[in-house]
């Protein structure tokens, strides 16, 4: 991979996200009053990681030819699982486990 | 998401544990795809120090592998990270006042540090502040340290490892429905997807995070509405 890009990346994240973190520190007031951003901040953290889910998740499905049931089942296990124990690793490897099970011994 | 106050007594190792379960597998994972990706180990040790977003360096994997446009992965981390943007408000007044410290604690605001940090008895000194959040950082880079130098080493012949960045984002799926004001950004993201899908395939998941957007400023009702019930 070529790490000129790479670094190019790297510090436009770094900054993207800094700038995020920083913000309440340098324009607290802005944040605090300004009605949209709340409503943003309520609206768009959903929307988003819903969309990298089913975004990733339909990136799996296109790399076999058996449909999206891998996929579906294992992101329902992760979805229970992490809706009644709250234990993020344990959603993720018990989810990941049963998909590396079910594409490979299918 | 704010817990019961920890005692001031508790020692940094015992206070960050709970975040290194999570940090050091997890940061493994994220260094053994991006170098099994085609990085090298020193890159994937670079993004944990620079950058340092879980979910935005699980999303960045498959973005850089096929080379997108460096200003479309730092829209993707905008709109990924925006979440971030509210987390030092309700850390202000107790935040440390030195710049340093300061600027350092506000860079190192992940999900888990800003969670540890909430929980932290109001008094604590700021010091001890911005150790917590160094020590979780550094679980981080060890973990991306160990997962790059198991992805430099080995080829593992398993389908479907990968999943896991799935897995994640499911995980933060349930946790941001957990607190949801309404169910309205669920169905927007399904329905921009299928439409950036079937329409510009080559960049659906960066056309679909701009509609959303905007159906996030449509759905704003401005502030003479406030107070109205089911608002956004």
């Amino acid at each position: 991979m070529d790490n000129t890009y790479l670094l190019a990346v790297i510090v436009a994240m770094g900054a993207v996200t800094f700038g995020l973190r920083a913000l309440p520190f340098l324009s607290a007031h802005w944040l605090r009053k300004s009605p949209i951003t709340r409503h943003l901040g309520r609206f768009l953290p959903l929307a988003v990681m819903s969309l990298l889910l089913i975004h990733s998740a339909s990136g799996a499905a296109r790399e076999h030819a058996t449909g999206p049931w891998p996929e579906l089942l294992a992101i329902a296990l992760t979805c229970a699982l992490q809706w009644r124990s709250r234990n993020a690793l344990l959603s993720i490897v018990a989810g990941t486990a049963v998909y590396v099970l079910l594409r490979n011994w299918q | 998401m704010p817990s019961a106050p920890v005692p001031a007594k508790l020692s940094l190792f015992t206070l960050t544990a709970p975040v290194a379960m999570g940090y050091v597998p997890l940061g493994m994972v994220f260094g053994f795809l991006f170098v099994q990706a085609g990085a090298s180990w020193i890159m994937a040790l670079l993004v944990s120090l620079v950058v340092y977003a879980g979910a935005a360096q699980y999303m960045m994997v498959p973005m850089v592998a096929s080379g997108m446009p460096v200003g479309a992965i730092a829209l993707a981390t905008l709109l990924i990270n925006m979440r971030h943007m509210f987390y030092g408000l309700s850390l202000l007044d107790t935040f440390p006042r030195g710049p340093l410290l300061r600027w350092y604690t506000a860079f190192a605001l992940t999900d888990e540090t800003y969670s540890v940090l909430s929980a932290l008895p109001r008094d604590t000194p700021p010091r001890r502040m911005a150790l917590l959040a160094l020590l979780n950082q550094l679980w981080w880079l060890l973990g991306t340290l160990l997962g790059a130098a198991i992805g430099t080493r080995a080829h593992i012949p398993l389908d479907g490892l990968d999943f896991v960045l799935c897995a994640l984002f499911a995980v933060l799926t349930v946790e941001q429905w957990r607190t949801r004001h309404s169910p309205l950004p669920l169905w927007t993201a399904i329905g921009s997807y299928t439409l950036a899908a079937t329409f510009i395939p080559a960049h659906a998941l960066v056309m679909a995070i701009l509609m959303s957007l905007l159906v996030g400023v449509a759905t704003y009702k401005n502030p003479a509405s406030f107070g109205r019930p089911g608002g956004g």
